[in-house]
């Protein structure tokens, strides 16, 4: 029996479909068979960022209302054998389409045949957020380390506290800026998750590799040396029970002055 | 036995019906009594019987209420002060226990949340920004605060606030608030928020809290 995981924000924009792809992706990279679920009813994007776009002929609101079965709408990512599938949102209809019943009915079926059930949010705490938790055993909150971002998880963590799923919701501190924070510009971990006072799932740091891979349909994490592709495969590992120590967000050592003075005659 | 009994105390007069009685009972009995006191010669020196009325262990109805004094109101010389009842309904002890303890709080209220208590409040917790705590009693917080205190909710001016609330966003107290942005520096550990004469929301010493609010000075054993 698999988990559902719901991947939320409250705030839109923090990278909750970016994630939502990543993680999944890096877990069929460990060998698990992971379905994500796009709730974004009306815009949805999590098959673009996967490069699956076009692969679509049914979605959820067809599977919630009969008019497709369930395995006729999941759409296969070709890159992994048979591990990683995308349930896809709907693009016509109302935001009002689903009930969170229908969702949990769609969840509780696929649970039996995967290992993990990612659960893509939607921005707000409207229907859409009532929808992808209904369904969901646990709970992943993304913020960025940005004050406007950390209000609304604050908001969405009170929420989830007063419709409790089996596990405590689990924090993503995405994009973080590690020059930024270096220089006290920005918030850091430590001060984010204290302050949220729910436990630390893990960081991304940010990365222009991000958008640029997901512009060409393909994961960020597919790449093993991408530092946000990193921090998203430990994410993946943790959900699995490993203990997989933080990445450092202090920069290397400042360069000493050879190295400086080396690196400016190399320049030359 | 009798349903209904005339007593006299120092005070006045005690009419106490019987709970062993039934109501038709204690009816018929009022009204043998009462039409008894009205025509005896010895009760023609008193001229107006004010009553308090027990119930012992029963809980009238309104309109058992209303048939008692209806049927008292026949008599001139007879009137109800009070009606007293040894018991109370678990809803008004609950509601009474709300309202006189003080309810130690160690939670977080986050962003959003709004909670509402009944009576005073000890606050160990934390407020997020955002966040919001109303209570119709008092406030004495030693937690975070970082989002809005409401004391005397809704319009209790008498209720004060108590504690370091110098990161909090708002302080209400019954239909006064105060913005901390601009009166932050002079909260601490030691501050009362409080009501002042001209109905405004002040802050104060809790040293002077005897002048501040005299009433909850006295209550809780201040001297």
């Amino acid at each position: 029996m698999g988990k559902a995981i719901v991947v939320t924000s409250g705030k839109g924009g923090v990278g909750k479909t970016t994630s939502t792809a990543n993680i999944g992706t890096a877990l069929a990279l460990m060998g698990k068979r992971v379905c994500m679920l796009d709730l974004d009813l009306g815009l949805r994007n999590l098959d673009v960022v996967l490069g699956l776009d076009n692969r679509i002929m049914y979605d959820i609101v067809d599977v919630a209302e009969g008019r497709a079965k369930l395995r006729q709408a999941l759409v296969k990512d070709k890159r992994f054998d048979d591990l990683l599938f995308l349930l896809p949102a709907a693009q016509n209809t109302d935001k009002s389409a689903l009930e969170p019943g229908q969702v949990k009915t769609i969840v509780d079926e696929l649970k039996p045949d995967f290992d993990y059930v990612l659960i893509d949010c939607p921005a707000g705490i409207e229907q859409g957020f009532m929808n992808s938790i209904a369904g969901a055993d646990a709970a992943i909150v993304v913020t960025t380390p940005e004050i406007s971002a950390v209000r609304d998880a604050d908001r969405v963590v009170g929420l989830l506290e007063q419709h409790p799923l089996t596990e405590e919701p689990r924090l993503l501190i995405n994009r973080i800026r590690r020059h930024m924070v270096n220089d006290g510009d920005m918030m850091d971990v430590d001060e984010i998750t204290s302050h949220l006072g729910i436990e630390l799932l893990g960081i991304i740091f940010d990365d222009d590799a991000v958008i640029s891979t997901s512009n060409h349909g393909e994961p960020v994490v597919l790449n093993s040396e991408n530092p946000a592709a990193q921090g998203y495969r430990n994410v993946a590992r943790r959900l699995e029970g490993e203990t997989v120590p933080l990445m450092k967000v202090e920069a290397e050592a400042a360069p000493g002055f050879w190295n400086r003075m080396t690196r400016w005659f190399h320049k030359g | 036995m009798q349903g209904a009994v005339l007593r006299g105390t120092q005070s006045g007069y005690e009419l106490v019906l019987r709970q062993s009685a039934s109501f038709d009972q204690i009816m018929t009995d009022l009204r043998d009594l009462l039409e008894k006191l009205r025509v005896a010669p010895e009760s023609e020196a008193v001229t107006n019987f004010s009553l308090d009325v027990l119930t012992e262990n029963r809980l009238l109805q309104p309109d058992e209420k209303k048939a008692i004094e209806t049927l008292v109101s026949e008599y001139p010389k007879f009137q109800i002060h009070k009606f007293e009842s040894g018991v109370m309904t678990k809803a008004d002890a609950n509601e009474l226990r709300e309202r006189e303890t003080v309810h130690v709080l160690s939670r977080t209220i986050r962003n959003g949340q709004d909670l509402e208590y009944k009576g005073d409040i000890l606050f160990l917790g934390i407020i997020h920004e955002g966040g919001k705590l109303k209570t119709n009693g008092n406030i004495y917080t030693m937690g975070n605060v970082h989002g809005i205190l409401q004391a005397g909710f809704p319009d209790d001016e008498s209720k004060v606030v108590i504690g370091d609330t110098h990161d909090a966003q708002q302080i209400h107290i019954g239909e006064q608030f105060t913005i901390l942005d601009d009166d932050a520096d002079q909260v601490n550990a030691q501050t009362v928020a409080y009501v002042n004469d001209l109905h405004a929301l002040s802050f104060g010493k809790l040293a002077n809290l005897k002048k501040i609010n005299p009433k909850l000075f006295n209550q809780i054993g201040g001297l």
